[in-house]
């Protein structure tokens, strides 16, 4: 019996085994009856030729063209570009200045705001003759009326016709050889580097400082819809398309399952709104779609995205077919956060920096245009990609961005360790002795400029310090305190007055903090804005807060291109009015600094021992400054850089920066 | 082993009763099934290694043996080029379907030879140039043999160079191509176009809605997003050896040295070499040169000979995208994928910038200038194990904070469950407990779904000591400096000379380098990076060895923003009264070494040191200033 068992297990193991060999072997040898062939699947790809050293190359050596080329010529059709149709000769002078033809008769409210920001910009001239670019505004589909042709016309050369609306008016000239400037122009007429691509503006579109973005943090909200979609009638609606992919058509609308939510809104709320159809109502969309931080996911739009000569919308949007929906739609739903947090943060740069007014669209225009009269001195992309943005980073103090102090993170480098200390010596004009004995001790100290801003004359004797120091006779106006002199070799710039007093090291830890936030000015007094209930204005304290918005510029460390900022892009009004109110002047540079930077300045410990009351500004010049700026840029700091071991209980033997402590 | 010895002693245990012949028999039995056992096993894995060969696949066979194919006079001829041809018009997205990769297809049509009505050829074969273009497309990730999955189709009719041309028939040639459909889709490369009596700037063989991607273009024959303007490849470039470029300034500041210049831009560049001397140099063809030399090698300024293009100097660009017929090929391919798939387009910065340039930048994630709004509030997250007392006094503490706007306990005890829910403080904000599947150290910096805001408050179970007012201020802090690390532990990093490598410090020093995330706040977006994109090993190394989280949080960020952190408030002391001088866990000898071992582990993994040493802390604006402390927004911050 227990033999019989044991056989028959044997013999099962044995068949086993059997089976197993047969099963593969078999398989082995049928692979080796078989002749070897590719795998279906497998690409054969393009045949490696066995006489391939006899093939002979495309072109013989000399064949490629060496013909004389011949100097550029008109096109003989009636198509133009940069190169054929704008003479550059005009605008070697001065650069790029610009001439507007003057109204006639009523015009609308947007013409007005245009004609308004031409006029204030370092562009404007008001001769015809000495202008290099003569723009014409194409008038509004509104008023009805058609222009004739203006009378500098020279057949359209060198001359930009704005037209902010689909011409309503039949062509009453030709456009001969002059470059449009058109909202949202469709891509078959836009003649690339030559045409000029404007967002559709609306009619309540502010002149300056502009409606302010709507992003408040940097990643989307959880819980916030995917996509919004347009509405009838200007609204959004928000769709939920974790489920099907179905909003694209509006199929859906029918359902309007718990998933979505049916509102109306004027900005979308979403992470990404879709643009299709057709202009004007898409291009005005895609601004809404900015100014709300919400990315616009285009569908083969048939107009040229604005200012596409600079803006690099690939950062900013998402272009795509509008035949390939559901692809969209995943790539969307898989889009990573990196991505999405890239694109959001580019959408309101953008709209910041570029179409918030119509001060800025005009403006850009016009930046556009000057880029190409300097060709190679023009912005590089990186300037007009980044914030603050092209019109914020002049193309006229460098054209390479580790120059600007914006950029030195994104270009690997950092500010130099070393500062240039400029004294204003203003009224009663005593020499700043001990002042100069203070910062020239510091070893971040490179040079000293005193700018003798008084009526007494010269002293003829300076002390003797470590480094080197230059007198600047100045011209008695406060707004020379800013002048870009170069005699200043340094990126950094320690602005002082006379009456100022400064300890060396408190100056040395100061710099230091500076070299962390190059772009921020870095001083030791504050001051505040706050608005005003009872006079419905702003108003400006130097009383001791919790809080501070500037810093006061009689000691204060920013980099040496907010003299450039400062001289050069400041409309002359505000700059007449620093002169008149000498004490705006702290005001006026906060504004320009804190509306690049977007941030509050940086508060360092010391400066005043017993703290001489800065005279308050004139009551309005806040006000006339917010004004001229368009709103307020200024933004408030509850903290101070104090150095780490800062009136710490420990032993002062561990302290590097003991005196800072002194009362 | 011991069992099959005990066996053999014992003789044939396996078959006892058999008779010896049967025995025999089945023994060789056995022993012929083992043996083909063995050899089926080894057989499988031997053939592999000859199918993965290369040459497998690839057919080997002469350029001459390629079918030929007669066109007859009266085959159909494409229409001339559409010049209003736009990706939305003239090509047809579907063939480029869902691709969950976003890289088109592209398919080559097989090599043929083509003959008109009388046997002559339409063309030469192809090109050296061709063959290498068609090559290196195969060898792409492009390439599909797929006819009906490609998106992208490339004829294998040479038209590189038109003076080789018979233009009316190679378009006949064209047009029976079998997908050919007036040329939707398809992509010819062509160097050399136009030919007398006027010089057309594109290729003149009719070629309908077909791409084109073409060297020599002018503004008014390319299409604006549908033609690639493509460099002219130079046959002598491929034997080229261009030296290394030393560091400084190069020898000329402007060199030309195209020859057949017009005679009045040749008379402004010598004026110019006059007038600026050295930097300047102005080539032009050779006139004497010894017989055997190459002409097209050579530039000449006055007698001086120069080697060409090596006199150039060129760089970055050329190398990248001009240097090869490969380089030229896929950098086409790549221009029209970004076009059909832009959601997943190379952007602006990888076309253009040099490698050096990538890396020595960073890209800030959180670029935007932006103070979030003081409403949106913090998530507090506590990290917790079996501390609960300390916890509970943790989690009442924190409570206490204005900002606070959810409270998340992570539990990373899987052998202990959380107290009750009625045990737990009653506080106002909502409280959440996410127990872990394991206790890494990594759950502390998981992008959990409840985080709802952006500020992310990291704590300790054991953090007891900070005040309201310090985590108030902490806040605000980091809403003015919303991509950085602020924390209150401040650490610091030094080069050990003597051992020469990285050493962690903790002692009371005037820098700081990094916070500990034992009390810091931070984006919830680092959370994301940690867990997904963690350089290397780290994160699997930090769970390993329990240890150094912190430190790698501190690496991720400075090495993506490029920033310093913030350490906040004087506090020195986080969790007992009576601690001395550095909390006891600190001083401990291994601990430093360990935490040390981290910093070298992390800069090796990094490729660099990413931290930054900075010399300042955030006090409130008015914090030990000769001021009404009650008027004081932080009064209770101060001590250590």
């Amino acid at each position: 019996m227990q033999s019989w068992r044991r056989r028959k297990s044997l013999w099962l193991a044995l068949s086993a085994s059997w089976l197993l060999l047969v099963l593969l072997g078999g398989f082995s040898l049928l692979r080796l009856a078989l002749p070897p062939r590719p795998r279906p699947g497998a690409s054969q790809g393009w045949p490696r030729w066995l006489d391939a050293e006899l093939l002979q190359s495309f072109s013989q050596p000399g064949e490629l063209p060496e013909d004389a080329v011949s100097p550029p010529q008109a096109p003989h059709g009636g198509s133009c570009n940069w190169e054929s149709c704008f003479d550059t000769s005009k605008c070697r002078g001065d650069g790029l200045k610009v001439f507007v033809y003057p109204a006639v008769g009523t015009i609308s409210e947007t013409h007005r705001r245009i004609l308004a920001s031409i006029e204030g910009s370092r562009f404007y001239t008001f001769s015809p003759a000495g202008a290099c670019l003569l723009l014409l505004l194409s008038l509004d589909a509104q008023t009805g009326e058609c222009s004739s042709m203006p009378l500098q016309w020279n057949r359209g050369r060198n001359h930009l016709v704005l037209r902010l609306h689909p011409a309503p008016c039949p062509r009453t000239f030709q456009l001969g050889q002059a470059m449009v400037a058109e909202a949202s122009p469709t891509v078959d007429s836009f003649r690339p580097g030559f045409d000029v691509a404007l967002p559709f503006l609306p009619e309540a579109h502010p002149l300056r400082g502009g409606a302010p973005g709507q992003l408040r943090q940097h990643s989307p909200q959880p819980g916030v819809a995917l996509l919004a979609l347009e509405e009838e009638r200007g609204g959004w609606r928000t769709a939920d398309t974790g489920s099907s992919a179905c909003p694209w058509d509006g199929r859906c609308e029918q359902d309007p399952g718990p998933g979505q939510t049916q509102r109306q809104e004027t900005l979308p709320n979403a992470t990404f709104c879709l643009i299709s159809g057709h202009r004007p109502e898409a291009a005005s969309r895609f601004l809404q779609a900015l100014q709300a931080g919400c990315i616009p996911v285009l569908l083969s739009p048939r107009w040229e995205l604005p200012f596409s000569e600079v803006i690099d919308w690939t950062k900013a949007a998402i272009v795509a077919d509008e035949r390939l929906p559901l692809q969209v739609l995943a790539a969307l739903q898989e889009m990573s956060p990196a991505r999405v947090l890239a694109l959001r943060q580019q959408t309101q740069f953008l709209w910041d920096a570029y179409f918030s007014s119509v001060e800025k669209v005009i403006h850009t225009t016009l930046e556009v245009i000057q880029d190409r009269i300097f060709g190679t001195s023009a912005h590089p992309s990186l300037l007009w990609n980044s914030p603050p943005g092209a019109l914020l980073a002049l193309s006229t103090f460098s054209t390479s961005p580790q120059d600007f102090p914006f950029y030195y993170l994104q270009q690997g480098s950092r500010p130099e360790g070393r500062f240039s200390a400029l004294i204003w010596v203003g009224p009663p004009g005593q020499p700043p002795l001990k002042l100069i004995q203070a910062v020239a001790g510091s070893q971040h100290c490179a040079q000293i400029l005193v700018l003798w801003s008084n009526e007494r004359p010269l002293p003829s004797r300076w002390p003797e310090t470590a480094v080197p120091l230059t007198v600047i006779d100045g011209h008695r106006k406060v707004s020379d305190r800013f002048y870009p002199y170069s005699t200043i070799r340094t990126d950094a710039i320690l602005s002082l007055d006379a009456r100022s007093s400064l300890s060396t090291s408190e100056v040395d830890f100061a710099f230091l903090v500076w070299q962390s936030f190059p772009e921020r000015m870095v001083g030791f007094l504050t001051s505040s804005h706050f608005w005003d209930e009872a006079h419905g204005g702003w108003g400006y304290t130097a009383e001791r807060t919790n809080e501070f918005s500037m810093v006061l510029t009689t000691a204060a460390f920013y980099h040496r291109y907010y003299h450039t900022l400062f001289t050069h892009s400041l409309p002359k009004a505000l700059r007449t009015l620093a002169d008149e109110a000498p004490t705006c002047v702290d005001v006026l540079m906060n504004f320009i600094v804190a509306a690049v930077t977007k941030l509050p300045p940086i508060k360092a410990p010391g400066g005043p021992g017993p703290r001489p009351k800065p005279p308050a500004p004139a009551p309005d010049c806040i006000n006339q400054i917010a004004a001229a700026f368009g709103h307020m840029p200024l933004l408030s700091s509850r903290l101070r850089l104090d150095p780490v071991l800062f009136k710490d209980p420990v032993s002062v033997q561990r302290k590097k920066y003991r005196s800072l402590e002194k009362p | 082993m011991c069992a099959s010895v005990k066996y053999n002693i014992r003789g044939p245990a396996l078959i006892p009763r058999m008779k010896t012949k049967h025995r025999i028999y089945y023994i060789t039995l056995f022993s012929i099934v083992l043996l083909g056992l063995i050899a089926t096993g080894m057989f499988q894995f031997w053939p592999h290694s000859i199918e993965s060969s290369n040459d497998w696949n690839v057919e080997k066979r002469s350029i001459r043996d390629v079918p030929v194919v007669r066109l007859p006079a009266d085959s159909p001829i494409p229409e001339r080029g559409d010049l209003s041809c736009r990706m939305h018009t003239c090509f047809d997205v579907y063939r480029c379907g869902f691709n969950p990769k976003n890289k088109i297809k592209v398919y080559i049509y097989a090599l043929k030879k083509y003959v008109d009505d009388f046997g002559v050829s339409v063309s030469n074969t192809i090109s050296r140039e061709y063959n290498e273009l068609l090559m290196a497309i195969s060898d792409s990730d492009y390439y599909t043999d797929d006819i009906n999955r490609a998106c992208l189709f490339v004829p294998s009719i040479d038209v590189l160079n038109q003076n080789t041309l018979r233009i009316k028939e190679t378009a006949q040639a064209m047009a029976q191509l079998s997908r050919w459909d007036r040329g939707t889709n398809h992509l010819l490369f062509n160097m050399l176009p136009g030919g007398p009596p006027d010089y057309n700037t594109a290729l003149d063989v009719p070629r309908d809605r077909a791409l084109l991607a073409g060297g020599g273009f002018s503004t008014w024959t390319y299409r604006q997003g549908y033609d690639v303007s493509i460099p002219v490849y130079s046959p002598l470039s491929a034997e080229v050896d261009l030296p290394e470029k030393g560091p400084g300034p190069r020898q000329y500041f402007l060199l030309s040295s195209q020859v057949g210049l017009h005679p009045e831009y040749r008379e402004d560049l010598e004026a110019l070499q006059v007038k600026h001397g050295e930097s300047v140099l102005v080539l032009d063809k050779c006139t004497n040169l010894s017989e055997g030399v190459l002409s097209v090698r050579k530039r000449c300024h006055k007698h001086q000979v120069f080697d060409y293009p090596q006199v150039l100097q060129a760089r970055w660009f050329w190398e990248a995208y001009f240097q090869s017929i490969k380089a030229i090929a896929l950098a086409t391919l790549q221009i029209i994928n970004d076009r059909i798939y832009p959601y997943a387009a190379i952007s602006y910065e990888e076309w253009n910038d040099p490698p050096a340039v990538k890396w020595g930048s960073v890209s800030n994630p959180l670029f935007l200038p932006l103070i979030p709004p003081q409403s949106q509030g913090f998530t507090a997250i506590v990290l917790t194990y079996d501390r609960v007392e300390s916890l509970f006094r943790v989690i009442t503490e924190v409570s206490k904070v204005p900002s606070l706007s959810k409270l998340l306990v992570v539990w990373n005890n899987q052998n202990k469950n959380p107290p009750e829910d009625s045990l737990w403080p009653k506080i106002r904000v909502p409280l959440k407990v996410v127990r872990t599947a394991e206790n890494k150290l990594s759950n502390r910096f998981f992008p959990y779904d409840e985080i709802e805001t952006e500020a992310v408050l990291a704590i300790d179970d054991d953090i007891i000591m900070l005040t309201s007012d310090e985590l108030q201020f902490g806040y605000e802090v980091w809403r003015e400096f919303p991509d950085r690390l602020v924390g209150y532990p401040g650490r610091l990093h030094l080069w050990d000379h003597e051992m020469n490598k990285w050493k962690y410090e903790s002692e009371w020093t005037n820098e700081v380098s990094m916070v500990l995330t034992g009390a810091a706040f931070y984006h919830k977006y680092f959370n994301y990076l940690y867990t997904y994109k963690m350089p290397g090993d780290i994160k699997n190394w930090v769970d390993a060895h329990m240890n150094c989280e912190d430190i790698a949080m501190n690496f991720l960020v400075a090495n993506v923003t490029g920033k310093a952190v913030i350490k906040v408030t004087p506090r020195k002391k986080f969790k007992c009264p009576e601690c001395t001088a550095i909390d006891g866990l600190s001083l401990d000898q291994t601990h430093m070494v360990e935490r040390s071992e981290c910093i070298n582990k992390f800069a090796s993994v990094f490729g660099t040191m990413p931290l930054k040493v900075v010399e300042h802390r955030a006090d409130p604006v008015l914090y030990k200033d000769d001021f009404p402390e009650k008027l004081k927004s932080f009064p209770n911050i101060g001590s250590l």
